[in-house]
């Protein structure tokens, strides 16, 4: 698909692939900066991975990552006295619940009004961005700069750097981490077993006794939570700061993984580094071959489509039918 | 009064790719397919509305290429869900993302630009003056002088409401969306019945791009639609997919469209927060439905 699209605009797309991966995995600092691309995808993916495995189809976890963004810089600026090893998690944690109640609140209004999730949560993505440019643009302004974005955090709330000069940071061990154990949680743990019944066959959760409004707002929450949780990622981890608008549509790649990895959590962290290697060195083959990065996005939107044939049994689409009305 | 006029104004202007875009999902949910992929049509009616417009240098054209090109990429969406039995959901926001990530790649691979393109040589679409109610003090001022698009927009209703209650066709629509296989077994065409009411809405998904693009401004801009076709599902979900009410629903997101437009002119409010509000009365106004189905529910 790329390399047919790349060919008719007149583009060498095998000298495009080569850059591609070349810049990607080349070395030491090029594989760094992959897995930091890759790092906020992971997050992304595992929260449309979970609420998709309940049949939720949350589209707002890009709002979740700008309300967490901004919240863990918000305490990385405000309680600047604190230690680091007591400030990191704090925001981290303030980051999680913000970027969680962020999608919760959808959550409870389709598990117990089945208010339609899907234009529900992209009205609220709206929202979570004009919200936090406005935050940073008038009570959090700092004067002088040009550009809409927060104080710097505390130096000791920045997440250590681990293969410098690339800023790829212990989030990526954070967000490898929360695969582990959300692949443990869904196989293992009773919530799991919950989310993965209401998914596959809601009415027969209901009639054995499950809580089902409850788990869909569970689900919510923590599909929230990993969205707050990648926006703290790229507050504390690389801009050290919050700055409006930064997110490219992390959310939306994350749908895409998710939907590659039949939401699997472990599969959403392999389709995620995937996919960080297509996002890093995009932006090489484009300085370099001018094909430009925009070609990802349309690789993702096909692996979508193909997704959707796939995803063309059970859990989806039985949700249509009742909640449009 | 001023000012009322001009909200009022405003309402019929910005419900405009409203309205048509509410038509479009309408016609969608009529036949049970409801179209997610609205946000991208109207994207790539947008699109071609100024490319094809300023590349041959008449906007009437460039109108004209927003409904063939919307509907171009309707025929991908109604190919996968239709033949190939794709999740309508998935299809759908996969082709918000293909229109995205394809449009914003032909901006730089054709003009060297991102985000935005401006050609400078494009006219407006014409505004329209109408003779009597034109002369008619309150009336003038708030329905005369619109977009062209504008008043097509309301006839987009009309024709909407006609054919799903008064042609064949119509008939034929609403039965494949009531029971797929029970109009198969009366003999309906589903299939065609199925393309035809999806391509009539690409068409008007189009031109809900097109009044974006060449009726309120000569640009396109990466993310012009800014969730307008999703805010026209929620119109439909509003409007039980009923065109009339459905319309209601369009003219009353419009007005607080307008409402927020007009906050932001020199009343000292940070614009970020009449931006909001938009967003906030759709979720308001979803979830207030959903209360009164609840309720309704509960007392039978």
């Amino acid at each position: 698909m790329g390399a047919i699209m790349m060919t008719l605009s007149g583009k060498n797309a095998m000298e495009a692939y080569r850059v591609l991966f070349g810049s990607a995995l080349g070395s030491k600092t090029a594989i760094a900066n992959t897995l930091l691309a890759s790092t906020p995808l992971i997050f992304a993916g595992l929260g449309a991975a979970i609420a998709f495995r309940a049949g939720v189809f949350n589209v707002g976890v890009e709002g979740s990552i700008y309300i967490g963004a901004f919240t863990s810089a918000w305490v990385g600026f405000t309680f600047v006295n604190l230690p680091g090893y007591f400030l990191v998690p704090l925001a981290l944690l303030a980051a999680a619940i913000t970027g969680g109640l962020w999608c919760y609140f959808p959550g409870v209004l389709k598990a117990r009004l089945d208010v339609d999730e899907i234009v529900s949560t992209i009205m609220l993505n709206y929202v979570a961005v004009l919200f936090t440019s406005y935050l940073v643009n008038y009570p959090f302004r700092l004067p002088g700069l040009a550009n809409a974005m927060s104080a710097e955090v505390a130096p000791q709330a920045r997440l250590a750097r681990l293969s410098p000069p690339s800023q790829m940071n212990i989030s990526f061990l954070i967000a490898v981490a929360a695969a582990i154990i959300l692949a443990f949680v869904v196989k293992h743990m009773r919530l799991g077993f919950e989310l993965r019944t209401v998914g596959d066959n809601p009415l027969f959760a209901r009639w054995s006794g499950m809580p089902v409004p409850k788990v869909i707002e569970s689900v919510m929450f923590i599909s929230g939570l990993f969205g707050g949780l990648a926006g703290a990622g790229q507050a504390l981890g690389v801009n050290y700061r919050f700055i409006a608008g930064f997110s490219p549509g992390y959310a939306f790649t994350g749908i895409a993984i998710a939907l590659l990895a039949r939401n699997s959590p472990i599969g959403t962290l392999i389709a995620a580094l995937l996919f960080g290697i297509l996002r890093s060195g995009s932006s090489t083959m484009e300085i370099f071959t001018d094909v430009p990065r925009d070609l990802i996005t349309v690789l993702e939107a096909t692996v979508i489509f193909f997704a959707a044939l796939e995803f063309s049994f059970g859990w989806l689409k039985r949700r249509r039918r009742g909640s449009a009305h | 009064m001023e000012a009322l006029t001009n909200v009022l104004f405003g309402t019929l202007r910005v419900s405009t790719p409203l309205l048509l875009a509410g038509m479009a999902v309408l016609l969608s949910q009529q036949i049970n397919m409801l179209n997610i992929a609205i946000e991208g049509l109207m994207l790539a009616g947008a699109f071609s509305a100024v490319v094809v417009g300023a590349f041959l240098g008449n906007v009437w054209l460039g109108l004209l290429a927003s409904m063939l090109f919307a509907m171009l990429f309707t025929l991908i969406f109604a190919l996968f869900v239709i033949d190939l039995k794709a999740n309508l959901i998935v299809a759908g926001l996969a082709l918000n993302i293909l229109a995205g990530g394809l449009l914003a790649y032909l901006l730089v691979v054709w003009f060297n630009t991102r985000g935005v393109y401006s050609p400078g040589t494009l006219d407006k679409l014409p505004l329209i003056t109408i003779p009597i109610i034109d002369q008619i003090p309150f009336l003038g001022a708030v329905f005369s002088g619109h977009g062209v698009l504008t008043y097509v927009s309301w006839l987009s209703v009309i024709f909407t409401s006609l054919l799903l209650y008064r042609t064949p066709l119509g008939t034929h629509m609403r039965a494949v969306g009531e029971h797929k296989e029970a109009a198969e077994t009366a003999g309906i065409p589903v299939r065609r019945v199925q393309y035809t009411a999806l391509l009539i809405g690409g068409a008007m998904a189009g031109l809900a791009g097109a009044q974006l693009a060449i009726g309120d401004l000569t640009l396109f801009s990466e993310n012009m639609t800014n969730g307008r076709g999703f805010i026209a599902m929620a119109a439909v979900f509003f409007g039980a997919a009923r065109p009339g009410l459905t319309a209601l629903g369009c003219l009353l997101f419009g007005l607080f469209d307008a409402l927020q437009i007009r906050l932001q002119i020199g009343t000292g409010i940070p614009p970020q927060l009449p931006q909001m509000l938009p967003y906030l009365i759709v979720v308001g106004t979803l979830t207030m439905i959903a209360v009164r189905r609840k309720l309704k529910g509960t007392s039978i």
